[in-house]
């Protein structure tokens, strides 16, 4: 019953890292380790992983369709995003398309493993950088009214309580920290960042839709 | 003002060439009656005492103030026997006082005279028909009485002619245009002219010209106007002999005014010295009473001759220095006027040298300053009228000129405009440019002081053998950490309370990872949150460099970090209770050393302190110095 990991990644080194981390780790299993991103979507319907770890520069196609690919088609599978930056703008674009979270490169082997079990724990790495970014995407996402659509899209997607989380967290105070002002326990504000999560996917997607609406393609 | 020379000759010829010569030879003139000074009522009979007397004659008064009385005049005519008898006439040229004409001692004809209740002074021409019935045949006998001129200073009898209505009627007419009808229109032009001259001084004051031309026209006005009225009830008779005086007086002292200024020359005392003679006539009248009045107009208006010669003096020294044409043209009518005024002047008194010269002319007793102040009123009207078209006409060319010139310095402007907005193009290019290369300078020198000295160090150390593989992937994990830092600080959009809230989550990661309490007291103020890039990634540094060293030596289970502003200091604290400094000979050296360079770089000063219980690094640096550079402040903006 250990995670079934499925790495997508086209530097070596790092290949070899994750690997280790994940075989090094008894709760994991790994299922391949792919360097491209046609492999990596083939691989994702034959072997169904668990979690999905996917580098973004990948060589033949953009990380972000394999993502995208496995939200579509895999909806139980958990997608981490390897990142340098921890508010890399390609992050929060990850998360739209459907990640549930990130991964430094430069982390650990334990950190790895750890992250792993954590995602798949129910919980939602996030950053300041990603929760300034996701405040933003949600602000720039509340469209004005035009005649073939008279009402936005969305008021306002986010709650209140989910807005002032985003901006604590952008402010770099830990979920500890966040959970004792909010009077909340730190479980609850991982589980209200995975529902800010999956709210950037819907909205996203929405947008898409509405978009394509617009430009009259649908 | 070339037509107005041949206008003036015409009017002159015109005038003067009918006169050089008596009337129409047809009707007879008696050129001799014989006088005798009667206050009789009807002609006394031939006994009486008969003087025979050329005509026309002149009675002056005995004694001022006494007048004279009446007098008889009687002369005889022949009618032909073929003559036609039904429209006989005689013609009188004037007869001031009004009188009486008998015919064969019948009344014929009576003029009005003065009365107790009313004054007259006749200036119109008297044709009076004769009734066919008186004339006989042959020798005809006229009497003319002519009133007593109680207030003049001498009553004087006209040549007296005799004929046909249809002769005398053009004789008549022709006089009485230019003795009564002249003056009418005089009166009235003077009054309009006037009223226009002085509208335009009320509204513009410092047009004194007009101003003193509507003051002459208007006075002049009213002295012809004591021409035109012929009675006068007595009540009112001074007051207009005084308002006469005044008139006469006022307009030559006012034309003076007027001439003067004309040419530019503005003499107030000789003004005021004009003014005060003006006021002498009409005050030595009032005083001395109203039997003075031939008196004070013979020697006051007298004197007048000379103030009038000097003032042609004056402007024909000005002619001659300015040579402008309005300054000669009314320096010609000045001469006229004062020509015709000597004239009236010797006229008016008889003066003998004049009658020998041309009796003709002097007994007609044509007044000529009527018209040549008529002429000189025109002269005066038409200057300024030509003054005035020219001042409107220069405001067009000014008008147009100003139009040029409104255009010209709108294109300058313009073009001034187009090179000012280059210039701030160039500018703004040229501030982006430099904001861009501080930029770069920034990063340049973070390069070279962080991630530089350490990757430079690092590797002599590996070089040297010193450096096992834990340590290396320590000082690499330490350079990420410092590029990360580096990039966090100099982000476009990113303010110091982005870069520090980021900088806290890594480290609160990283010391719950080695599983070293933490406490967070961050209260970031106002005023450092427009840290420019530069002292956010310094003060960074140091804490970056106080905390790495937390966790590598100090072996601490609890940290606490704190940032505050006390007044215009802002301070961060991180406190530890692990080992202190001297237990970890590791942690002396550049670390140390570097926090205290950052720290000077920020006007700052840095203070550590190390005990066995633990370690307090405290860094105070002043926030007036946190303003931020223009240039970066701008792109900011941008």
């Amino acid at each position: 019953m250990s995670t079934r990991v499925l790495i997508v990644e086209d530097e070596p080194e790092f290949i070899r890292r994750f690997s280790d981390a994940v075989v090094s780790d008894p709760g994991l299993s790994l299922v391949a380790a792919v360097s491209t991103g046609q492999a990596a979507c083939a691989l994702l319907d034959l072997q169904r992983p668990d979690v999905l770890l996917v580098d973004l520069g990948l060589p033949d196609i953009p990380g972000v369709e394999v993502i995208a690919h496995a939200a579509r088609y895999q909806p139980d599978c958990d997608i981490l995003v390897v990142t340098m930056f921890a508010d890399d703008e390609h992050v929060v674009r990850s998360i739209e398309a459907g990640a549930c979270g990130y991964l430094l490169k430069d982390a650990s082997a334990g950190r790895i493993a750890a992250g792993i079990h954590e995602l798949r724990a129910g919980g939602a790495p996030i950053s300041p950088g990603i929760a300034r970014r996701v405040l933003a995407r949600f602000r720039a996402g509340v469209k004005t009214p035009t005649p073939s659509q008279p009402a936005p899209l969305e008021a306002s997607p986010l709650t209140a309580r989910e807005s002032e989380l985003l901006r604590m967290i952008a402010k770099g105070f830990t979920f500890d920290t966040i959970g004792s002002l909010l009077d909340i326990s730190p479980h609850t504000v991982v589980a209200h960042v995975k529902k800010i999560y999956r709210k950037l996917a819907v909205h996203s997607r929405s947008e898409a839709v509405y978009e394509a609406g617009q430009l009259g393609l649908l | 003002m070339r037509w107005l020379g041949p206008w003036l000759c015409g009017l002159f010829w015109s005038f003067a060439l009918p006169f050089m010569t008596d009337a129409c030879a047809q009707p007879q003139v008696l050129d001799h009656m014989q006088a005798l000074e009667s206050s009789a009522a009807a002609p006394p009979d031939a006994a009486a005492g008969w003087v025979d007397t050329p005509l026309p004659h002149s009675v002056a008064a005995p004694s001022a103030g006494s007048g004279q009385g009446a007098g008889w005049y009687r002369g005889g005519f022949e009618v032909p026997a073929t003559a036609e008898r039904a429209s006989w006439a005689v013609y009188l040229p004037y007869l001031y006082e009004g009188g009486q004409v008998w015919l064969n001692g019948s009344l014929v004809g009576a003029i009005p005279e003065s009365t107790p209740e009313t004054i007259v002074r006749w200036e119109r021409p008297q044709l009076l028909p004769l009734p066919a019935p008186l004339l006989k045949e042959g020798m005809n006998e006229l009497a003319i009485r002519t009133a007593g001129a109680p207030r003049r200073a001498a009553r004087h009898v006209p040549r007296v002619q005799v004929g046909l209505w249809q002769e005398l009627q053009p004789v008549y007419d022709q006089r009485m245009f230019w003795v009564r009808t002249m003056p009418q229109v005089t009166v009235v032009v003077c009054t309009l002219a006037a009223g226009f001259s002085l509208f335009i001084y009320w509204r513009r004051r410092s047009e004194s010209l007009y101003g003193l031309f509507g003051l002459t026209a208007a006075l002049w006005g009213l002295r012809t106007l004591t021409f035109v009225i012929e009675a006068m009830p007595i009540g009112s008779w001074n007051l207009w002999r005084l308002a006469y005086h005044v008139a006469t007086g006022g307009f030559i002292m006012v034309l003076t005014m007027f001439s003067l200024r004309f040419v530019g020359l503005r003499w107030p005392r000789v003004e005021r010295g004009l003014l005060l003679y003006w006021l002498i006539g009409p005050a030595w009248l009032v005083l001395a009473g109203p039997a003075y009045e031939p008196l004070v107009n013979r020697l006051w208006t007298g004197g007048t001759i000379p103030i009038t010669w000097a003032l042609l003096a004056v402007m024909s020294w000005a002619s001659i220095r300015q040579r402008k044409a309005s300054i000669m043209v009314l320096t010609v009518a000045l001469v006229v006027c004062v020509a015709a005024g000597l004239h009236d002047y010797l006229v008016a008194w008889n003066a003998p040298f004049l009658v020998e010269l041309l009796p003709a002319w002097a007994r007609q007793r044509y007044f000529l300053l009527h018209h040549a102040a008529n002429i000189l009123l025109l002269a005066m009207g038409g200057m300024l009228t030509a003054r005035f078209v020219r001042a409107l006409s220069s405001q067009e060319t000014l008008n147009a000129r100003l139009e040029e010139l409104n255009q010209t310095l709108e294109s300058r402007v313009a073009e001034r405009e187009k090179s000012l907005a280059t210039n701030f193009e160039r500018l703004a290019a040229l501030q982006r440019q430099n904001a861009a290369s501080q930029e770069r300078q920034l990063i340049m020198r973070e390069i070279h002081d962080g991630l530089g000295s350490r990757l430079f160090t690092s590797l002599l150390r590996v070089e040297r053998g010193e450096m096992d593989h834990r340590r290396t992937a320590e000082v690499l994990r330490e350079c990420i950490a410092d590029m990360r830092m580096a990039l966090d600080a100099m982000a476009p959009d990113h303010d110091f309370q982005v870069a520090l809230g980021n900088f806290l989550f890594r480290w609160q990661t990283q010391l719950q990872e080695a599983h070293i309490q933490s406490t967070w007291a961050i209260d970031v103020p106002e005023d450092a949150m427009k840290l420019p890039p530069q002292s956010a990634l310094q003060l960074l540094h140091i804490a970056q460099e106080a905390l790495t060293n937390v966790l590598k030596h100090a072996r601490a289970r609890h940290v606490r970090v704190e940032l505050r502003q006390r007044a215009t200091v802002l301070e961060l604290e991180i406190t530890d209770d692990g080992i202190g400094a001297e237990m970890s000979p590791d942690r002396i050296g550049h670390g140390v050393s570097n926090m205290r360079a950052r720290a000077r770089r920020l006007d700052g000063r840095l203070d550590l302190l190390s005990t066995a219980r633990g370690t307090r690094v405290l860094l105070q640096m002043p926030l007036a110095s946190a303003a931020p550079l223009p240039e970066i402040a701008m792109r900011q903006a941008a």
